[in-house]
């Protein structure tokens, strides 16, 4: 779960997941909400990488175009979903239900409300296993006891014949990751799995999630708005705003140093970082804009203090912080910083994107 | 506790509702300003004949003593005679006369709500804000909020005259089997099915033909109301279901569309229809009365408003001690409805 183990298998591999400059939108009556722009990540067997950002940011829209989840009015416009060298994007619906759940699956924010309350825990994780490995009867069960002691609920074979509501809020969860593990998905993702709960069961399921990656090298979406659930769990961090990624950079590098106004931000709004008791923590003023139109500017400007006037005309690229550095992306006029800021501009608003990794 | 001990718990808590209910129910006959003396003897009331009459009934017994004795007769399912009605038949032989007709319209009745209100509640909410959608909800508000007595009569004056209107292409009263509008029944087919259709088939099953089609009009009037609440309800809870999170967690496990809708979403849409369905009993014996009024289909409900009107007490009691019982029947069923579809329904408290 260290840095230089992710960079190494990021050097020599294939993505698992790479997603190329997603566009999800909704069509209401008074406006066309891109809650999702333009946003470009790839994902690595074995490696977690989470995704933070304000409420209404774009996290879980993220996520469920990827499972092609979103409903109408909501549609996938633009982009390309690479998994395992195919587009999601272009499959049928048939061929879209034999990867959700079978090859990726998805944990859901709130337990207590996430399984079905009339049938029993193992009715739905036999469900899963029917579906995608086609067992039933007893096999199905035995496989079903198997997850559950994986997961580490106990008295497994009694569990399985009980119903949702006689389990509390983290034994829910760890029904609901058993379900998601059944078939042995190669990506798993977590949308906010850990906020319903409490600190403890959080600090547990996050156990959990990391045992079960060594154990079957799995990759992980991780969405959270949690700073603290990031740095405990995240190999790489994309820190999203208003549908963009306007950071991305591995998980030491982004906590010691943030390059990105709004990162700095966040991480300055978290309390405890050597306050003094007469210091004020300081916040972000104003609230995420909804982004409904096309980005000729920086949608943090208004809220950003380094904004300056070509803020306001140029939208600014995922750069690599310096030429050197090719790991770890801003997308802020400010960058690449080893250039003056002038020439940056010009290198943003000619739209020549230069991204590190590929 | 076992389903059954729980079962057998609600039967045991509703014998006071049943006591409770019928001691009202004397309360309202004897106490009211009912005299059943001058409603047996009508226009030839003279005091001797009045004073009689009281001794022989009872009727100068102090209250208290009329009052067990009512309730004794009551629970021991001795249900007395008529009084003014049919004076000497008991109450039983009415029963036997009147009840199969409300049966049987209660029956279709129930049965147009639950196989056209529910699915189309279904439909809508599954395929919310389309045209077809819009064109279900409006629908049942329409038929909701066309009042019994209206559409009754309506009814009966656009199918006595379908002759007139089309000419004579198309008459209600000749189509398929020949019946009148307005008309009670014909049930005799139903005293030995077995036997009557062994003898001859075709001629059961032209009855069964008659006797839908005689109950057809008033079970669609008389279900007209419940039909419409399904509908409205039956859409609600399917849209909650349907963007509820175990839905979400479903689809994102790969579950396919009709497993969906048929397993994950229609039995948790079921849970408020259950109380829906079963309050329907009631609102079928209030409004039987109108109907079966304007229809001259001469159930129960004709049977106990004449009985009202003209005081004949045994038999207003005996009905409402059915129509309690009924009730508190259904409402015992209604919870083991709940504890069969919905596990999170306890069998404590």
């Amino acid at each position: 779960m260290s840095t230089d183990q992710s960079t190494k298998t990021r050097a020599d591999a294939e993505p698992i997941l790479s997603v190329e400059n997603l566009r999800t939108a909704f069509y209401t009556d008074k406006e066309v909400i891109r809650a999702v722009d333009g946003v470009s990540f790839d994902i690595y067997r074995g490696e977690t990488v989470g995704i933070v950002g304000e409420s209404g940011s774009g996290k879980s829209v993220t996520a469920r175009s990827i499972m092609r989840l979103i409903d109408s009015p909501g549609r996938i416009e633009n982009g390309r979903i690479m998994f395992d060298g195919e587009d999601l994007i272009e499959k049928s619906p048939k061929q879209m239900r034999s990867i959700r759940g079978g090859s990726i699956a998805m944990v859901f924010q709130d337990p207590l409300t996430s399984l079905n309350p009339v049938y029993t825990v193992g009715n739905q994780i036999k469900e899963a296993l029917r579906l995608h490995r086609g067992l039933s009867g007893s096999k199905a069960t035995q496989e079903a006891i198997e997850l559950l002691e994986a997961v580490g609920i106990p008295d497994a074979n009694r569990r399985l014949r009980e119903y949702p509501h006689q389990f509390s809020g983290g034994m829910r969860q760890r029904a609901v990751i058993a379900m998601a593990l059944a078939c042995d998905p190669e990506l798993l993702i977590c949308d906010e799995p850990t906020t319903a709960l409490d600190v403890t069961i959080q600090a547990q399921i996050l156990e959990l999630l990391e045992e079960l990656q060594e154990e079957r090298d799995l990759a992980i979406m991780f969405i959270t708005h949690d700073m603290g659930v990031i740095a405990e769990i995240a190999d790489r961090v994309n820190v999203m705003y208003a549908g963009e990624i306007i950071e991305n950079a591995p998980v030491v590098e982004l906590f010691e140093s943030p390059k990105h106004p709004y990162t700095q931000g966040l991480l300055n709004s978290i309390p405890g970082q050597g306050l003094g008791e007469d210091d004020r923590l300081s916040t972000i003023e104003g609230d995420v804009p909804t982004p409904n139109e096309d980005p000729t500017y920086c949608r943090f400007a208004p809220r950003c203090p380094k904004a300056f006037d070509q803020c306001d005309v140029v939208h600014p690229k995922p750069m690599s912080v310096g030429s050197d550095d090719t790991e770890h992306l801003a997308a802020c006029l400010l960058y690449p910083e080893d250039i003056s800021t002038d020439e940056a501009v010009a290198i943003h608003r000619d739209g020549n994107t230069q991204r590190g990794d590929n | 506790m076992s389903r059954w001990q729980y079962f057998m718990r609600r039967v045991l808590m509703s014998i006071p509702v049943v006591i409770f209910g019928t001691t009202i129910t004397f309360a309202l006959i004897r106490l009211g300003p009912l005299d059943p003396v001058s409603a047996i003897l009508g226009t030839q009331y003279n005091p001797e004949a009045a004073e009689q009459i009281r001794t022989n009934l009872g009727l100068n017994q102090p209250l208290w003593s009329q009052y067990f004795d009512f309730m004794y007769r009551l629970f021991t399912f001795n249900l007395g005679q008529s009084w003014v009605i049919a004076p000497g038949t008991t109450a039983y032989e009415l029963i036997q006369v009147y009840a199969p007709r409300t049966i049987w319209l209660g029956f279709w009745s129930v049965l147009i709500a639950l196989f056209v209100g529910i699915p189309l509640g279904f439909y809508a909410g599954l395929n919310p804000n389309t045209p077809s959608d819009y064109f279900a909800s409006f629908g049942g508000i329409v038929w909701r909020a066309m009042p019994n007595f209206w559409l009754a009569i309506m009814l009966v004056t656009a199918l006595s005259q379908t002759g007139q209107w089309t000419n004579g292409f198309f008459t209600w009263q000749s189509w398929i089997v020949k019946t009148n509008v307005v008309t009670p029944p014909t049930l005799g087919f139903f005293v030995s099915p077995l036997e009557s259709f062994m003898q001859n088939p075709g001629e059961w099953l032209n009855e069964l033909v008659r006797a839908t089609k005689q109950i057809a009009p008033a079970a669609l009037v008389l279900g007209s109301a419940s039909m419409g609440n399904e509908m409205r309800i039956g859409r609600t809870a399917v849209l909650e279901t349907i963007n509820s999170n175990y839905v979400e967690t479903a689809r994102a496990k790969g579950v396919s569309g009709r497993t969906l809708v048929w397993k994950h979403i229609f039995r948790n849409a079921l849970i408020p229809l259950v109380p829906i369905i079963t309050g329907e009993a009631f609102l079928l014996l209030g409004g039987s009365v109108f109907v079966e009024t304007v229809f001259a289909i001469n159930g129960l409900g004709w049977l106990f408003f004449n009985a009202a009107i003209n005081g004949d007490l045994p038999l207003i009691g005996t009905l409402m001690y059915i129509f309690i019982l009924i009730l508190v029947g259904t409402n015992i069923l209604q919870d083991f409805l709940y504890t069969i579809i919905d596990p999170r329904v306890g069998y404590e408290g």
